[in-house]
């Protein structure tokens, strides 16, 4: 119970730093139409290859990319609590930074959802792509999976970043491009070697798209296995995040590296 | 076995290590036997921030670390708040290891460090209780009441629902305070809490300080300012080179140089002034308005010093007693610039 309400508060904590930083109508006119255009270009890219298919896989590739992205941004969120000054004190607080640090970004979740179906939504109906709304509600709900897989996978980087501040940038930059070039948002995966496929399949992203891919055709009972195991690749990179978190706590308390010092 | 209580002066010896202390009034609130912690370093031989440093604060007492920067003060309290492990040696919180029992030990603690950091900046004043208070684990009806009691309290309710990036430097610190706080903190660790603060606000601030010892919460206060240590501590240690070098109260902490550190007598003429800066052993002799002060190297230069006076029909003076300050500079020596 007291878990639950930590998480809760932190999850609130974390919506009213990014309140900050965004408001409705600066995330809308700023963010959202940033995104939409980024979707679009790709979408235009497939238009002029004229290919319908290419454009509904660009689109939808791209669109749901945006989940992952947002996620990923859990790796500048891991490392402003360090910057911040925070970190010693949540090692010092009774709760364990583990179950903090992952909470805390979790609006993330939620804001990479609403990015990336949102930026669906639009582009698809500027494409003339038919997203009828039942079929559109499963969608959101493939894109929230995958957006919780990448925040996992994100919060994971971010842990592992915590003491190479000076590269963390180039990382998450690299991180992105290899989900954008490996999970099949604009290559399809069996252009890949079985290897890079297999390494594609337990990355956040790969299967979720899938998932979505076969969804946006209306095959939501195939899209069940591809987006049942996005969230198991999900658990998976948020059980090692936990253990990871837990492992650098311990380390920092035996090297002193959980400084405080301005 | 020896008795500690909290008005009693169980010191070390100068120079030695305070020996493990046995209790017979309850368990202290913190105990450190012979903690070192080393840093080690890639080809180098490591740093020893502590060297056996050892340390008994009793329930409900302040207690102050003095020392210059780099003596491991901070490091100490690193160790207790259990933010760092130590190499070697033991020390309890209320009677739980902070190795051992960790857990328990944070459920106790408050830690409060001076500067700017150790906020989320972006958020209220009220928001960063709330969710400090959620993370000690404070129930919620509770938390509430508490997090306004405390904004009431240290002054800034008024701002609570400001982002804290808006904050003063003392209005930080009055917040850091009440983060320390929020979880009802039986044992606090402040790590100079004044630090950069305004005369006026750092007066506030220990105000504040001197109602939580009214509480009877345990404090150790780490800190390079004498003017605080002297007003608030019940005993101070003075740390050096990573070990206690000595503990008292700040009111007898004159006996570890000399009971008597110089004379002070109505305006001397310049010529007396002058002879009595040739005496052997004096110091300094300096004039200020209607007084002179003599300070002497040590009690065996009195007796020349007052057959001297006597001889110029001095008849009126008043000793000197060393203050915490001056303490301070002998027993840790005057090291200039030199970190």
């Amino acid at each position: 119970m007291n878990l639950l309400l930590i998480i809760r508060r932190a999850f609130w904590l974390g919506a009213r730093d990014y309140t900050a930083i965004f408001t409705w109508k600066t995330w809308l006119t700023n963010w959202f139409v940033r995104v939409v255009a980024q979707v679009s270009f790709f979408a235009l890219i497939g238009r002029m290859l004229g290919d319908p298919g290419q454009t509904q896989f660009l689109l939808v590739g791209n669109a749901v990319l945006l989940a992952a992205m947002v996620g990923m941004y859990a790796v500048n969120m891991v490392s402003w609590e360090r910057n911040a000054g925070t970190l010693p004190l949540l090692a010092a607080g009774p709760t364990h930074p583990a179950v903090v640090l992952t909470a805390r970004g979790s609006y993330l979740i939620l804001d990479g959802t609403l990015s990336a179906s949102g930026a669906l939504l639009v582009t698809a109906h500027l494409f003339g792509m038919p997203l009828p709304w039942p079929r559109a509600a499963i969608v959101i709900a493939l894109i929230a999976v995958v957006a919780a897989s990448a925040y996992c996978f994100g919060i994971l980087a971010g842990s592992l970043l915590l003491g190479f501040r000076s590269i963390q940038t180039i990382v998450t930059n690299v991180g992105l491009v290899t989900l954008m070039t490996l999970c099949g948002v604009n290559v399809p995966l069996d252009f890949y070697p079985e290897p890079m496929r297999w390494v594609a399949s337990v990355l956040p992203l790969t299967n979720g798209l899938v998932a979505v891919r076969l969804a946006v055709t209306g095959q939501w009972q195939a899209a069940l296995f591809p987006a049942a195991w996005e969230a198991l690749v999900g658990i998976g990179w948020l059980t090692l995040c936990l253990l990871m978190v837990t492992a650098l706590v311990r380390r920092g308390r035996r090297h002193g590296t959980l400084d405080y010092a301005s | 076995m020896t008795v500690v209580t909290r008005d009693a002066v169980t010191l070390a010896p100068f120079g030695v290590p305070e020996p493990e202390l046995q209790y017979s009034a309850g368990t202290p609130a913190i105990a450190a036997v012979d903690l070192v912690r080393e840093y080690p370093r890639k080809r180098k031989d490591p740093v020893r921030a502590l060297q056996g440093l050892s340390l008994t604060v009793a329930q409900g007492e302040v207690h102050g670390l003095l020392g210059p920067n780099g003596a491991g003060k901070t490091t100490l309290v690193k160790i207790l708040s259990t933010i760092l492990l130590p190499t070697s040696g033991q020390a309890t919180v209320c009677g739980h290891d902070v190795v051992r029992h960790g857990r328990d030990v944070r459920e106790l603690i408050g830690v409060v460090m001076g500067g700017d950091r150790g906020l989320y900046t972006r958020l209220t004043g009220r928001q960063n209780l709330e969710f400090w208070g959620a993370l000690q684990k404070v129930p919620r009806k509770v938390l509430r009441s508490r997090t306004e009691h405390l904004l009431e309290r240290l002054g800034l309710a008024a701002k609570a629902d400001a982002r804290v990036e808006t904050y003063s430097r003392g209005m930080k610190q009055r917040l850091h305070l009440a983060r320390g706080l929020i979880g009802d903190a039986r044992v606090l660790f402040l790590d100079e809490p004044t630090m950069g603060m305004d005369p006026v606000a750092a007066r506030e601030f220990r105000k504040l300080i001197g109602e939580l010892r009214d509480e009877q919460r345990t404090i150790l206060l780490a800190t390079h300012d004498m003017t605080e240590a002297e007003s608030l501590c019940d005993r101070v240690s003075f740390v050096r080179d990573g070990t206690v070098v000595a503990t008292r109260s700040p009111h007898a902490v004159a006996g570890l140089v000399s009971a008597v550190q110089g004379l002070e007598l109505d305006s001397a003429d310049a010529a007396l002034a002058a002879t009595l800066a040739e005496v052997p052993g004096v110091t300094s002799v300096t004039t200020d308005g209607a007084t002179t002060r003599i300070l002497v190297r040590s009690q065996d230069d009195f007796p020349r010093l007052l057959h001297l006076l006597a001889d110029h029909g001095v008849t009126s003076l008043r000793t000197l007693r060393p203050s915490l300050e001056d303490v301070y500079v002998r027993l840790i020596g005057d090291r200039g610039l030199e970190v």
